[in-house]
């Protein structure tokens, strides 16, 4: 299964309002509000694009430690995956 | 999930000759929680203040009736990101060569939309093969 299939399958049970999710409808419904308020934004097109120039960065890992992205790109190339958080 | 699927193709990127690091705002302990949970291999980055996310413009503030809605979930953002500011940054998953030039962009305003893995790996074939030329998206 794809990691698409794999979220469309989520979604569709969080929405279902069935056990144990019971989402309301009203939350699903602000919920897509807000997507959809997000995407008509236009901020994703803002966003940097392929063919920019990926800023620097050194943030603390999971342990504490320091990481540099300057570091890691002169070991060959940085896939970055931004997320939300744990919930 | 995302993270999930991204560790099983950690090899294969690593394959690459290439690093994967995830950024979340959240503080150092729920990232530490979701590096143990998941058992990644890979590095989870905290970034305070959402400050490399805004570098790449990903950030967004929630309205109001959002932010109510997720604390009635118990997603206290505030608590998580260490700001009261209730801002996230949109799921996006980047390639950055080491010109640091970026090779591949995917940046989602729907959460629920994830590129494949193995749309990745197909773009760090193609900048293995081509290092010098911007891959075709």
């Amino acid at each position: 299964m794809t990691l698409q299939q794999k979220l469309d399958d989520f979604k569709a049970k969080f929405e279902s309002g069935a056990p144990p999710f019971n989402t309301p409808k009203a939350s699903i419904e602000l919920m897509h509000r807000a997507t959809s308020e997000l995407r008509q934004s236009g901020l994703a097109e803002r966003a940097l694009k392929s063919g920019g120039h990926a800023p620097a960065f050194t943030l603390n890992n999971q342990d504490g430690n320091a990481i540099s992205s300057v570091e890691l790109l002169a070991k060959g190339p940085l896939v970055i995956t931004f997320f939300r958080g744990h919930w | 999930m995302e993270l999930e699927a991204l560790q099983s193709a950690l090899p294969d990127i690593q394959h690459f000759g290439a690093n994967l690091v995830a950024i979340t705002p959240e503080l150092e302990k729920y990232g530490r929680s979701v590096h143990r949970r998941l058992n990644l291999g890979f590095d989870v980055l905290t970034d305070r203040g959402l400050q490399v996310a805004s570098q790449f413009a990903l950030v967004f503030v929630l309205p109001d009736y959002l932010k109510t809605l997720y604390l009635s979930f118990g997603t206290k953002l505030d608590e998580f990101n260490g700001e009261d500011a209730f801002r996230l940054p949109m799921p996006a998953r980047y390639i950055v060569d080491q010109h640091r030039v970026i090779r591949s962009a995917d940046v989602s305003p729907d959460y629920t939309i994830r590129p494949e893995p193995s749309e990745t790996l197909r773009a760090l074939q193609e900048l293995a093969a081509a290092p010098g030329k911007p891959a075709s998206h």
